[in-house]
């Protein structure tokens, strides 16, 4: 049985629950962990990943499959968490919390902690597409022409993106390099 | 700190944060969340000339049976005359008067006519 993304959508396409649920299951974790680095903020990344998915739900007789759907969910991802960002104020850098971090490494060190904590709230910091490349191209491991196509734009655009956030995020985190 | 060293600095750090998996609270919320009724879905306007083609006009046979049926028996109460006999024991109401002799009457002096 062809159970590939393309398969389900078809599926889903006919109002088929079931085959939702399944793609549900499949793509939530990810694009949860990818609305949780754009927002750093957990409550409002869970409203966006089921947002997401139910525009999957309601768009998906609409869907055409000129990209991977993996793609075009990062790009509906990004864009809710780009909306949800201008809508909501600015917090102060120290009011940004520490993002949750399961993997085993992260109380290796205080030091590290500290370090991760500050290049958080810096990447919270960087204006929405800025950070949006940079959570794309480092952690999602996208290419340059991936995160052209989920940002809608050009990848010598993304490229600039890069740049500016990386010279931001150096900026903004001089004294922890220049403690090294 | 140079440029490759701070990529890959950025690389470790951000890798770090891991994404949420199966099983996480937060994705088991989610899905809960979407186990609930879901939304109408929007059609696209182009699927139509595929649902057209698709239309089956077998005729359903019941229905046809039915209404043949009524036209039977509405054709036979017309031949009949059943309603006519109904008719005619109704009463006379404002509706059925003729005014039309009350508006055209002539004027009873002058005998001139609206």
């Amino acid at each position: 049985m062809d159970d590939s993304d393309e398969a389900l959508m078809a599926k889903v396409a006919r109002g088929d629950e079931r085959a939702f649920r399944e793609l549900s299951r499949r793509h939530v974790p990810a694009m949860l962990g990818l609305a949780r680095r754009i927002l750093g903020n957990a409550t409002d990344a869970e409203d966006v990943a089921q947002e997401a998915m139910l525009r999957v739900w309601t768009h998906a007789p609409r869907w055409q499959p000129l990209a991977a759907l993996r793609t075009w969910l990062s790009r509906v991802v990004v864009n809710l968490c780009l909306d949800r960002k201008r809508k909501t104020t600015w917090v102060d850098l120290d009011a940004v919390g520490e993002i949750p971090d399961p993997a085993p490494l992260a109380g290796e060190s205080a030091e590290a902690s500290e370090r991760e904590r500050l290049l958080a709230a810096a990447i919270a910091e960087l204006p929405g597409r800025q950070r949006a490349a940079i959570v794309l191209s480092y952690t999602e491991g996208m290419s340059n022409a991936q995160v052209a196509e989920v940002l809608d734009t050009t990848v010598s655009a993304v490229e600039t993106l890069l740049v500016r956030g990386k010279q931001n995020l150096r900026r903004a985190l001089t004294d922890v390099i220049d403690g090294e | 700190m140079t440029n490759d060293e701070f990529d890959k600095f950025l690389d470790s750090a951000l890798k770090r944060t891991q994404a949420p998996q199966e099983g996480d609270d937060a994705v088991n919320r989610v899905l809960k969340r979407l186990a609930g009724p879901l939304p109408r879905q929007k059609q696209s306007v182009w699927r139509l000339p595929t649902v057209l083609l698709d239309w089956q006009f077998a005729p359903a046979w019941p229905r046809m049976a039915a209404l043949a049926g009524c036209l039977a028996v509405g054709f036979a109460i017309g031949l009949s005359g059943f309603d006519r006999g109904m008719q005619s024991g109704t009463s006379r109401g404002a509706g059925n008067i003729d005014i039309g002799g009350l508006v055209f009457e002539p004027e009873t002096v002058t005998g001139g006519r609206p």
